[in-house]
C-alpha cells in the first residue's frame, strides 16, 4: 500500500502553497498586527472588522466573492488579465491567495495578542533611550510578543493547510495542478477510495502534529 | 547652573476628567515633584519626556523647544535624550543587565562609568528576573545614566523598595548628583525624599502646582500641614546636636530654646540632622509637670485645627517649627483644644527616627 504520485502532488502542493502565503502574508500580518494592538487612528475599527472579515464569513462565500474579484471579468482579475495576459484563477496562485485569505485573521489576531501583551512602558522606555519607533518593533515588541507570533504563524500554517471552501471556489479541484490535501480527501471519499482516504488522512493529521510540536519546541525554553 | 539648561514648563493636559495645568521653570540641580498618587506628577514626567503629548503649551530645554503646541513642535522622546528612571525599572526582560545598559549606546566609557557608580558589575551576564529589587533598580538607573542623558527624569524611583533598600539607594543618588553635571527632575510622594536629594521641591495636587520652595521649608511652612496629610508625611525636622550621650544611649537636638533627646546617633556637636516624628505618635498636654516616662515635652501653640477627616489634626509651632499632631475628635473636645492654646507636645524618644545620613 504505498501513497500514489498524486498524492504526494496534493501533499506537496498543500505544504507548499501553506509555507508561502505564511512568507506573503508575515510582513502585513505584522504591520496590521502592530497597527491593530499598538496605535490609534481614525478607522481602526474598520480596519480590525475587514481584516477579521474572512474570519466570520462561510469560506465558501469568500472564495466566491473572490471568484467574482479575480475572474477574468472581474475587478482585479480583469485588470491583471488585460496588462500581463495572465488567468488567476482556477491555477496555484489561486489557491495561494485563497489560502491567505483566510488564514490571515487568525495569524493576525494572535499577533495583536501577543504584541498587546508588551507593556507600552518597556517601549515608552525604550523611545526614551533613544530608539526610534522601529527600532523599539525590532527590539522590544518583536522579541517579546515572539510567542504570540510564532503561535499566529502555526495557526494560520495549519489552518491554510486544511482549507478547503474558499480553494475549490477559486482555484478549483484540478488534480496534480490546485488539488490540495483537503481536495484531494473530498475527491477520494467522493469516489469511494478508502485506501487513499486513509492515506491522506493520516499523512495530514502527522503533518498537523509535526507543525504543532515544532512550535511547542520552539516556543518553550 | 547654567541658563542653557533652565527648563521651562507651561503647558496643559487633559486625561478624561482630570487636567493638569503647570506653568514653572526648574532652575536648580535637583527639582522635586511632590504629591500624592493621582496628583498629575507622573502625568508631568511623560510630558517632559516626550512619551506623553501635552494638549497645549510649551516645553523648553535652554533655548531648545522641546514641544510647542503654536508651532507645531513636539520633539520625540527618542530626541530629547532624557533618561527616564521608573518606579517599576521597566528592565527589558529579554536582554541582560549589560545589554539594558548598552541599549542606549552608551560610549564605552560612560558604559563602565554607570557600571561602576552604581555597582552592579557582578550582574551584567544576568537577566531582569534574576535580580532583587534594589539591584533592577540600580541597572535601571544605570541604564539612564549611561546614555548621557541631558536631563534625569524620575518617576518615584524609590517607591517599590523597602525603608532599609531605599537608604542603601539614596547615597548612589547622592552620588550622581555630586558627580554629573546631570539636572534631576524627581518626583515622589515622600518628603524625606525629597529632602534628601532636592534642592527645590514643588508641591503638586490636582494638577496643579501649590507651592514650591526649599523641601524643608516647604514642610515647615504654615501651609504643611494639609501637605502632610496630603502627602503621608509626618513631621520632619532638621535639627543641631548639642549633645550626645553613648552610655545613655541618647542624643540631645536643639528646637530653639527647648531640647529634643532621641535614641543615640553618631553626630558631632553642631551638625545637623533630620528626624521624623509621626503625627500620631506625638501627645497633646496640656500642663508640663507629667509623671511619664517619655523624655520630651515641648511646649507650643496650635496654630490651626483641623477637623475635616476622622481624626483632628493640629498644626503646633514649637519655636519656629511646625508639628503636624494627629489626634482623636473625642481627645480634642476633651481638653477643648482652640487655635492660639499653648499646649505641650509629648514625645517619647524612640518615637523620632534619624532619617539619612
Amino acid at each position: 500500500m504505498r501513497i500514489t504520485p498524486a498524492e504526494v502532488a496534493a501533499l506537496s502542493l498543500s505544504i507548499k502553497v501553506a509555507l508561502l502565503s505564511l512568507v506573503i502574508m508575515l510582513p502585513p500580518g505584522l504591520l496590521v498586527g502592530w497597527l491593530l494592538a499598538k496605535r490609534t487612528f481614525p478607522g481602526k475599527a474598520f480596519l480590525n472588522t475587514f481584516v477579521m472579515w474572512p474570519l466570520v464569513l462561510p469560506p465558501i462565500v469568500s472564495g466566491y466573492l473572490l471568484l467574482i474579484l479575480l475572474g477574468k471579468h472581474g475587478f482585479i482579475g480583469g485588470f491583471i488579465h488585460r496588462v500581463f495576459g495572465i488567468e488567476i484563477v482556477f491555477s496555484q496562485v489561486a489557491v495561494v491567495i485563497a489560502v491567505s485569505i483566510i488564514s490571515f485573521p487568525l495569524l493576525v489576531r494572535s499577533i495583536v495578542t501577543g504584541m498587546e501583551a508588551v507593556p507600552q512602558e518597556l517601549e515608552n522606555a525604550a523611545r526614551t533611550l533613544g530608539a526610534s519607533p522601529l527600532k523599539v518593533f525590532w527590539t522590544i515588541t518583536f522579541p517579546l510578543a515572539y510567542r504570540g507570533i510564532i503561535g499566529g504563524t502555526i495557526l494560520g500554517f495549519s489552518k491554510s493547510l486544511g482549507e478547503f471552501g474558499a480553494t475549490i471556489m477559486v482555484a478549483g479541484n484540478i488534480p496534480g495542478k490546485t488539488q490540495t490535501m483537503a481536495l484531494a480527501i473530498f475527491s477520494a471519499v467522493h469516489l469511494g477510495e478508502d485506501a487513499s482516504v486513509y492515506r491522506l488522512v493520516f499523512v495530514s493529521t502527522v503533518v498537523a502534529f509535526i507543525a504543532l510540536w515544532l512550535t511547542e519546541r520552539f516556543t518553550l525554553r | 547652573m547654567t541658563d542653557s539648561t533652565e527648563i521651562r514648563l507651561d503647558f496643559r493636559k487633559s486625561l478624561g476628567s482630570f487636567t493638569l495645568e503647570v506653568n514653572c521653570t526648574l532652575e536648580t540641580k535637583v527639582s522635586a515633584f511632590l504629591g500624592v498618587s493621582g496628583s498629575g506628577k507622573s502625568t508631568l514626567l511623560n510630558c517632559v519626556s516626550g512619551t506623553l503629548t501635552p494638549d497645549e503649551g510649551e516645553i523648553a530645554f535652554g533655548d531648545e523647544i522641546l514641544y510647542k503646541s503654536a508651532a507645531k513642535i513636539n520633539l520625540p522622546p527618542e530626541k530629547r535624550r532624557f533618561g527616564y528612571i521608573f518606579q517599576e525599572g521597566y528592565l527589558f526582560p529579554h536582554l541582560t543587565v549589560a545589554q539594558n545598559i548598552r541599549y542606549g549606546q552608551p560610549n564605552p566609557r560612560k558604559y563602565s562609568d554607570a557600571i561602576d557608580v552604581l555597582e552592579i558589575s557582578e550582574l551584567l551576564q544576568r537577566y531582569p528576573k534574576e535580580l532583587s529589587g534594589g539591584q533592577r533598580q540600580r541597572v535601571a538607573i544605570a541604564r539612564a545614566l549611561a546614555m548621557e542623558p541631558r536631563m534625569l527624569l524620575m518617576d518615584e524611583p524609590l517607591a517599590a523598595l523597602d525603608s532599609a533598600l531605599k537608604n542603601r539607594i539614596i547615597p548612589y543618588l547622592h552620588h550622581i548628583k555630586e558627580a554629573f553635571e546631570t539636572p534631576i527632575l524627581y518626583v515622589t510622594h515622600a518628603f524625606s525624599e525629597a529632602m534628601a536629594l532636592a534642592d527645590e521641591a514643588f508641591l503638586i495636587a490636582d494638577g496643579e502646582i501649590m507651592a514650591r520652595g526649599e523641601p524643608h521649608q516647604l514642610l515647615t511652612a504654615p501651609s504643611a500641614m494639609p501637605i502632610a496629610q496630603l502627602t503621608g508625611v509626618e513631621n520632619i525636622l532638621l535639627l543641631p546636636v548639642i549633645a550626645s550621650d553613648k552610655v545613655r544611649g541618647l542624643t540631645s537636638l536643639e528646637i530653639g530654646a527647648q531640647s529634643l533627646v532621641i535614641p543615640y546617633i553618631e553626630a558631632e556637636v553642631g551638625e545637623v540632622v533630620p528626624v521624623a516624628i509621626r503625627a500620631e505618635d506625638i501627645i497633646i498636654s496640656l500642663e508640663p509637670n507629667l509623671t511619664i516616662s517619655a523624655r520630651n515635652i515641648l511646649l507650643g501653640k496650635i496654630q490651626y485645627l483641623d477637623v475635616r477627616s476622622e481624626r483632628t489634626w493640629l498644626s503646633i509651632l514649637v519655636e519656629w517649627h511646625h508639628l503636624a499632631v494627629k489626634i482623636t475628635h473625642e481627645a480634642r473636645e476633651a481638653l477643648e483644644l482652640r487655635e492660639n492654646m499653648e499646649v505641650y507636645c509629648v514625645i517619647k524618644a524612640s518615637a523620632i527616627n534619624r532619617l539619612w545620613d
